[in-house]
């Protein structure tokens, strides 16, 4: 029976969306997948509900593709009209064109990856999807380029660098396309890199603007870094951004400062005073015609535990104090869902979604967190039991918000760390004092939990134990259905309201990328793209052991119909 | 963005950049006496050696200069029985790099990893160490530092998240110039934009040997984090070829003296040191070292502050020197009403950096100002006598 309140939200999405595609682009369709987060909101909500919470478990196999590369296949897939595009892992080493429905090669992508691009990227050789817009497909790549395909046809239109992977900086998830503008960042803070956005000529591939998300001499907030550290303050926008047209406003996460020491680019202790190393871990509201920034909101400042403030920002009307609030939601690595009124920048709350005990509470008014003295590691002074572990509450894996349960679903990680000063660390034949952070599970024995949460009350409706931690992210449906794959490659369907587990399917190896729902001739699907991680495990010690030891790698996409 | 530099390890990484696949699994085999049965048959199995391709003094796939670590590899395989061949690797990621190779069984062994059981272990275990190596403050000649709190108020060169940035970096009395590789650290120091180089020792000694010609004292630091014991590591599977080296070790000896000798890796502080490191300073210095740095105990430290004491003789030869060569352009007798190149102002523009910009600027030349490379043409000797007579002349406003 359809949902006349989803069609109705969907109408808005669409229409949204079409404000803000480029000039000549083809009407977004309901039945799409358009982006990595299925709109600019990035909330992974799919308006269809021809498949329900009462009929989920009929799903079976449509078909499935095998993506031709193992290891670390985080890609999401996007849909347009009857064409699937979707990535695979190791630069991505392909990209592929399919039929929807059949799964039907119509093209495949192969760039030209150096081989030695393992030896200079810092994490995996992951690839989080491509981005369609105007005709075109925007892949960013691990050599640190980003090219424009023809949608069509698959071939190369332009091709950018946009960073030296040499210098251990790569692009592993998609761009943002707003107007006429494609926008991207890079990862890397591990090098010493200066993080920074910059957006691209959707026709001609030619930089309009670049923001460094560590200012530089003359820009506000130069001065809270130490002395020169902002050359190499880190800040690394690696992740995915959301975009509302009604103020004209990009969001993106920042990731962590560099080195590890903060008493080289702070106070080093909870007494930071203005030395909060801006813009790491935080999120950022830039203009989307110029790249300027606008207000921000700092998660961590000066970071000492890892915490990337990369994660997604969700966009939502929320329901709050009998008022309706233009927010965006983020669930931290550090341990805290912030919900933000996106039009002014200013901090609703934030809670904690997962135990963590580096910091009692956030202050509302000066967005700053009351931080454990015992549990700021320096130097001086190593810190133990310290949670989250720097893996985060949640990491990359993306959650969603269902706008009719009023819940957003969270792929969230129960591991805390002891931190310390290591005896030694190697890189090219020099060996120096680092940080170390060894994991320790978190309380009560799960390292993670598929969390049903409540953005205006700020409380855990129900969860999803699970034994491993960083599983894949969360789609939910206007069918009421809200699904996800762990790691040991149970892909599976909950009922959006109580968790109930409708309908599972083995997809043999570990899942971290998140599900979409597309519909193609009246008929809907439901994919994933199931391939565990490698690389991430070695952080995680034993943990990490047990994560690669759940399922051999992986790399193919499944897609589900009735 | 990290800036572009003609040190060593730049360079190698712009030749990286076009050998690509070739890289990673190239061989240079040096087979010289295989082991061979009676019956002549049966060859040696190589000894398989991970290296960094781009990492002089320690290793590069380069064949005209192979680094300390490929040299010394090449000398244990010799003792061995063996023939060595290399798989290279860059080590960037240091433990990534170690998993994918040693540990993957691609090579036998790893020459130049710290002898540390938290260092990868169990899975890595090491041989005895080979030496010890760490970092050293580099200040030029005319001001060996004797102390880091000489070096207050002062500019210094430190690498990025090594322990050095950690110490200079925190503190508020000096300045923390930071650069992602060491070698950048050494260039800021010769090209005056820093008073001092707070880096790691092998680097600095190489450099000052081969690019600097000696022109900066480097003083060995010991305290947490500043030394280490380096070994050859290798799989815990491999127990047996470890305990072969460590046999081999002994007779090693003078060619690892040799070799740092050569490669002028600095003698480490800690063996020169008393045991009890001040308690209100975590970092101590050596006293200043000698001119050789890489040889062990032996050479006397020259007088801290002035000029290097040169005799009468080497300013006359040095003046005739000059007058017959650079008064060609700087004017007899260094007499020349162009201020620019009026090396009268040496110390008047310069001050306590006169020296190792003199020593910079003829052993590279300034091209875009029509100053020629003199490496070529005059010794070392040569330049210390034209510079003991420019001192002799130099304005005193």
């Amino acid at each position: 029976m359809p949902n006349k309140r989803a069609q109705w939200k969907s109408c808005v999405a669409v229409a949204a969306l079409l404000a803000a595609t480029p000039a000549g682009a083809r009407a977004a369709d309901a039945g799409d997948w358009p982006m990595y987060g299925h709109g600019y909101d990035n909330t992974r909500f799919s308006p269809l509900t021809e498949i329900t919470a009462g009929n989920v478990g009929k799903l079976k196999l449509a078909f499935a593709f095998s993506l031709g590369s193992l290891r670390s296949n985080e890609s999401t897939p996007i849909v347009i009209g009857d064409t699937l595009y979707v990535s695979s892992s190791w630069g991505p080493k392909f990209v592929y064109a399919l039929d929807a429905r059949t799964g039907a090669m119509k093209w495949k992508y192969e760039p030209d990856i150096p081989d030695d691009v393992l030896q200079y990227a810092c994490c995996d050789v992951d690839n989080r999807g491509v981005t369609y817009a105007d005709g075109k497909i925007f892949v960013g790549r691990l050599d640190g380029h980003l090219v424009a395909l023809d949608a069509k046809t698959g071939k190369e239109l332009w091709d950018t660098k946009v960073v030296d992977y040499t210098q251990g900086s790569v692009i592993t998830s998609p761009p943002l396309v707003v107007k006429n503008l494609v926008i991207t960042g890079f990862g890397g803070g591990e090098y010493g890199v200066r993080g920074s956005l910059q957006a691209y000529d959707i026709n001609t591939g030619k930089q309009v603007w670049k923001t460094w998300t560590v200012p530089g001499p003359g820009e506000p907030g130069n001065d809270t870094w130490k002395g020169d550290s902002w050359q190499h303050g880190g800040a690394a926008p690696w992740l995915v951004g959301s975009y509302d047209p009604k103020t004209n406003t990009v969001f993106w996460g920042t990731s962590n400062p560099g080195p590890w020491n903060a008493a080289v680019r702070s106070t080093g202790t909870s007494d930071y005073g203005k030395l909060t190393n801006l813009y790491s871990a935080s999120t950022l509201a830039l203009d989307a015609d110029t790249g300027r920034i606008k207000w921000y909101v700092q998660d961590t400042p000066e970071d000492a535990w890892d915490f990337d403030g990369v994660n997604e920002q969700v966009l939502a009307d929320l329901k709050i104090d009998g008022q309706t609030v233009p927010v965006y939601m983020k669930a931290d690595r550090n341990g805290f869902f912030y919900v933000v009124n996106r039009d002014t920048g200013k901090l609703i709350s934030a809670e904690k979604y997962v135990p963590a005990n580096w910091a009692t509470s956030v202050d509302l008014t000066t967005t700053r967190p009351v931080e454990v003295s015992s549990k700021r590691p320096t130097a001086d002074h190593p810190a133990k039991d310290v949670c989250p572990n720097l893996i985060g509450g949640k990491n990359w894996q993306p959650m969603s918000y269902n706008p009719d349960t009023g819940l957003v679903y969270i792929p969230s990680n129960n591991v805390c760390m002891d931190w310390k000063v290591s005896s030694v660390k190697y890189r090219r034949g020099v060996f120096y004092l680092g940080g170390e952070f060894p994991p320790v599970p978190g309380p009560d024995g799960y390292l993670g939990e598929l969390i049903a949460w409540d953005p205006v009350a700020h409380k855990q409706v129900w969860g999803i134990k699970e034994d491993l931690p960083f599983n894949g992210g969360t789609l939910s449906t206007a069918g009421g259905v809200t699904f996800y794959g762990d790691l040991h490659g149970i892909f599976k369907a909950l009922d959006a309201k109580t968790g109930k587990e409708l309908w599972s399917m083995n997809v043999g190896s570990g899942v971290g990328a998140g599900p979409i729902s597309y519909s193609v001739d009246g008929k809907q699907f439901v994919a994933v793209v199931a391939g565990r991680t490698v690389s991430l495990a070695a952080f995680v010690g034993g943990i990490g052991e047990k994560m690669l030891a759940a399922t051999p790698e992986g790399g193919t996409l499944f897609v589900f119909s009735e | 963005m990290r800036p572009l530099t003609q040190g060593l390890r730049a360079h190698g990484r712009r030749l990286r950049g076009k050998a690509g696949l070739s890289l990673l699994l190239l061989t240079s085999f040096l087979a010289l006496h295989p082991a061979r049965a009676a019956s002549g048959s049966e060859a040696v199995r190589p000894l398989r050696l991970c290296a960094d391709p781009t990492d002089l003094p320690f290793s590069s796939s380069q064949p005209g200069t192979p680094g300390l670590y490929i040299e010394l590899g090449r000398a244990l395989a010799r003792s061995l029985g063996r023939p060595a061949e290399t798989v290279w690797q860059l080590t960037y990621f240091g433990p990534r790099s170690v998993r994918t190779t040693l540990l993957a069984g691609l090579c036998d062994a790893m020459i130049g990893l710290p002898d540390d059981p938290d260092f990868m272990g169990p899975k890595l275990i090491f041989s005895a160490p080979l030496m010890r190596i760490g970092y050293v403050l580099a200040t030029p000649r005319s001001h060996p530092a004797t102390t880091l709190e000489a070096l207050k108020g002062r500019r210094i060169a430190v690498q990025y998240s090594t322990t050095p940035h950690s110490v200079v970096g925190a503190r508020d009395d000096m300045t923390a110039v930071t650069v992602l590789e060491p070698d950048q650290a050494m260039q800021a120091l010769a090209q005056g934009k820093v008073d001092a180089a707070f880096v790691w020792g092998p680097v600095a000694g190489y450099m000052n040997r081969t690019l600097f010609h000696d022109a900066f004292a480097l003083t060995p630091v010991s305290g947490p984090g500043m030394t280490w014991p380096v070994s050859v590591g290798f799989s815990r599977r491999d127990a047996a070829l470890r305990d072969q080296v460590n046999a081999a070790i002994p007779q090693l000896r003078p060619v690892i003296a040799a070799l740092l000798a050569k490669y002028g890796f600095p003698v480490d502080a800690s063996a020169a040191s008393a045991s009890a490191a001040p308690a209100a300073s975590p970092v101590h210095l050596a006293a200043a070292s000698g001119a050789a740095p890489a040889q062990s105990d032996a050479a006397p430290s020259p007088a801290a502050a002035a000029a290097p004491a040169v005799g009468g003789a080497a300013v006359g030869e040095g003046h005739d020197l000059f007058n017959g060569t650079c008064a060609h352009c700087h004017g007899v007798d260094a007499v020349t009403t162009e201020r620019r190149i009026n090396l009268r102002l040496l110390q008047h523009r310069y001050q306590a950096r006169m020296d190792e910009v003199f020593f910079y600027t003829v052993t590279h030349g300034r091209p875009s100002k029509g100053m020629p490379n003199w490496s070529g043409v005059f010794s070392q000797a040569d330049f210390t006598k034209i510079l003991a007579y420019l001192h002799t002349i130099q304005a005193s406003e």
